[in-house]
């Protein structure tokens, strides 16, 4: 089947089963909680919008304390004057490391 | 691979639909097939005919009908979603005894089992929420 | 009772999550989502449903329509059995957080840990959050 020839590519040696996407900025309700609730050891975290905001030093140990891969999208960083403010535990990447990370995640599940 | 998008945030109101279509572009330019982008919730607000946004502002509207046009992506809208915050095609405006319509192709109204199907026969399904 | 022991055999596993965040009445969030499973359900997927954070508030008996006839959520869950929706989870954290007893609920979830609520999402082809 089509779904199983992706299902566990792997990156740099690891297997993403969900990818996480967030867009909502630490302080602003509960979501990100929820994520980390959520979240276990073998899955990873993008943050888009204004989620970029947890990649910042102050907020970062939150997410980049989890045993998985923290990711933050180039583009939301830049437009908000941001970019190589992020916390360096955070990989960058930019739309189509995006696209490439849902491929190698077997599904994504966003929260906002 | 086979994409879906699920799309819950309206235009111009969160940045929702900015990264849901540059996303959309970004997957066909990987070289994947995106089937459908679907619209639900606040996300309806996006098939809108009537949207006039000023000239210095993409025109996400436009943007949605150029991803059909250039790469068949289908544009379907969640029609009870629609209805309730009027959007409605020329056959549901007169269904309704409605004098003007909102909603026109290549957008399409349809039912919300779209989405259960597109979610479960697509390798992958992106949310993007307000 | 909160369980966070590993999944046996094939429970907790299923076509789709919707995982409901909201409480009725503020938005149509959680309407939009259980129309969902009610679709989902209708066309022979397997559906589950945890609530989550406020949504556990949508399981809380005594709800009634809000002003201006407002429609609520709750005839909707009394109609998930008729639909077969019936692996249903609830957040312990959040259950604790509001002070909702499983005496308050119009429904009986399964109460849900941290470490079953990551085995939901794992177990699940399609997950959308509401």
């Amino acid at each position: 089947m089509e779904r199983d020839r992706w299902r566990g590519r792997e990156t740099g040696g690891e297997t993403i089963v969900i990818l996480h996407v967030v867009n909502k900025a630490p302080d602003t309700g509960k979501t990100l909680e929820q994520v980390l609730t959520a979240m276990s050891g073998d899955d990873s975290l993008l943050l888009i919008e204004d989620g970029v905001l947890g990649s910042l030093p102050a907020l970062a140990d939150r997410c980049a304390g989890l045993p998985g891969r923290c990711y933050v999208l180039r583009e939301d960083l830049e437009s908000r004057g941001l970019l190589a403010r992020q916390d360096e535990r955070f990989a960058v990447v930019d739309i189509e490391g995006f696209v490439s990370l849902t491929e190698q995640a077997d599904k994504t599940v966003s929260w906002y | 691979m086979r994409y879906a998008i699920l799309l819950m945030g309206a235009p111009y109101s969160t940045q929702a639909s900015h990264s849901a279509l540059r996303f959309a572009r970004a997957v066909v330019a990987r070289g994947h097939r995106l089937e459908c982008v679907f619209f639900y919730h606040d996300g309806v607000h996006n098939a809108a005919r009537l949207a006039a946004p000023p000239q210095d502002e993409p025109h996400l509207v436009d943007g949605w009908i150029a991803l059909h046009t250039e790469h068949g992506v289908s544009l379907q809208v969640c029609i009870a979603a629609a209805l309730r915050r009027g959007l409605m095609d020329q056959r549901e405006a007169s269904r309704h005894g409605k004098a003007g319509y909102s909603v026109e192709a290549p957008f399409e109204l349809v039912g919300l089992g779209q989405l259960v199907d597109l979610g479960l026969d697509c390798d992958r399904l992106v949310t993007f929420g307000p | 009772m909160e369980s966070t022991e590993a999944i046996e055999g094939n429970q907790r596993e299923g076509d789709i999550l919707l995982v409901l965040r909201h409480a009725p009445h503020g938005s149509s969030w959680l309407r939009e989502g259980l129309d969902i499973a009610l679709v989902g359900a209708a066309f022979d997927r397997k559906v589950s449903l945890l609530f989550m954070g406020e949504g556990v508030l949508a399981l809380l008996s005594g709800q009634t329509s809000g002003a201006l006839g407002q429609k609520g959520t709750h005839p909707t869950l009394q109609m998930l059995e008729m639909y077969d929706v019936d692996a249903l989870y609830a957040e312990s954290a959040a259950m604790s957080r509001f002070a909702v007893a499983e005496a308050d609920l119009l429904l009986t979830p399964e109460r849900v840990g941290e470490t079953a609520i990551a085995d939901l999402l794992k177990h699940h082809d399609l997950v959308l959050t509401f």
